[in-house]
């Protein structure tokens, strides 16, 4: 500490050592131009104290929470959707399918040597003939096509907003 | 009325989905927050402003306070790096502000300054007028010491510097703010003779 202003504000702050308040005390009690500064500078402090902070306006409070339910009514259903909710449909689905898994394979006999699979007397399946007819065939083919062409148009219109925003 | 609940436990409610407790965080911190942004935006408009982004912020990342510090010293460390940002941004807008302009809201701030001649000028009033004069740093030290109440570490957390430096920065502040104010009080004087 150099001057005496500092000492003196380090003594009023509290954050001089005890060494040093001491010797801040003795200079106070005996010296008539150290205590004048001191009580200068203390009454400066007590008017620093006594500040009082300024007042918002009435709907400070309203508008900054009128602005955070705004934002979560505007919030992506990607970002608003529970991660873990996700999570747990995806935990169920694999062990259902796990489960029906194990299951299947254990009503199967499978002979090694000719590696055949010999379904149990009561499992039927459908004839893969009848279903894959050309009516069928086709009526999936162009339900397809449609799908792929949507795609194709929602990614292109992607692409040239991206574009458009850059430029 | 404000809730009588700590500021951990209306994050806790906040955090839990309960905005009402977070409304009322905002209003035990608004004024001095608010008192803060104006030490660095001079303008009420501008401080209200500011200081509603900060409490918006605070609550987007709200799940990110650790609770180490005070919630107080965390929320002022984002009213100094969101005013600091504003005032840069406030610099770079006004820099393109032709002179004719500047002359006309000079003109204007000294009219306004005439309306107050009225109004009961007391030394808190010149208090207040000395440290909107100081430097944005000087202004938001003193109001962080005495206001915040906050302690040269906490202010020093919330400017991102050293303790004593804090302590140095506060000693020149208060002595930059106790010039102006007896230069203040000088010239008010020699107005009334």
């Amino acid at each position: 500490m150099n001057t005496i202003e500092e000492r003196l504000w380090s003594y009023i702050d509290g954050t001089c050592g005890e060494e040093e308040r001491k010797a801040i005390d003795m200079l106070i009690a005996n010296d008539e131009a150290y205590r004048a500064k001191f009580e200068e500078l203390l009454s400066f402090d007590q008017e620093l104290i006594k500040m009082e902070a300024d007042e918002p306006s009435m709907g400070f409070t309203y508008n900054v929470m009128e602005t955070i339910r705004a934002e979560h009514a505007s919030q992506p259903l990607k970002s608003a959707i529970n991660k873990n909710i996700i999570k747990g449909l995806g935990i169920f689905f694999i062990a259902v399918i796990s489960i029906m898994l194990i299951l299947m394979l254990s009503t199967l006999h499978i002979t090694p040597a000719r590696f055949t699979v010999h379904l149990p007397d009561s499992v039927k399946l459908p004839d893969l003939k009848n279903l894959l007819s050309g009516k069928v065939l086709s009526v999936f083919l162009f339900v397809d096509m449609i799908l792929a062409l949507v795609f194709v148009d929602a990614w292109v219109r992607r692409r040239k907003a991206k574009h458009a925003l850059k430029s | 009325m404000q809730s009588k609940l700590s500021d951990i436990e209306l994050i806790e409610q906040t955090l839990a989905g309960n905005q009402a407790a977070y409304a009322d965080l905002v209003k035990r911190h608004q004024r001095f927050v608010f008192t803060l942004a104006m030490r660095f935006c001079k303008s009420r408009e501008d401080a209200e402003e500011v200081a509603q982004d900060c409490f918006i912020k605070a609550y987007r990342s709200l799940a990110s306070f650790q609770g180490q510090a005070k919630f107080s010293t965390w929320l002022y460390s984002i009213v100094y790096t969101t005013a600091m940002t504003f005032l840069r941004k406030k610099r770079v807008d006004t820099d393109s502000i032709d002179d004719e302009n500047t002359y006309i809201q000079l003109e204007n701030q000294s009219s306004g300054l005439n309306n107050n001649m009225a109004e009961k000028r007391s030394r808190s009033y010149y208090l207040n007028q000395a440290i909107g004069r100081l430097l944005p740093d000087d202004a938001a030290i003193i109001t962080l010491f005495y206001m915040g109440e906050q302690s040269l570490e906490e202010i020093g957390q919330t400017l991102g510097i050293d303790p004593n430096t804090v302590k140095v920065k506060l000693f020149r502040a208060r002595q930059r703010l106790k010039e102006k104010l007896e230069k203040s009080l000088k010239d008010e004087v020699k107005e009334l003779i």
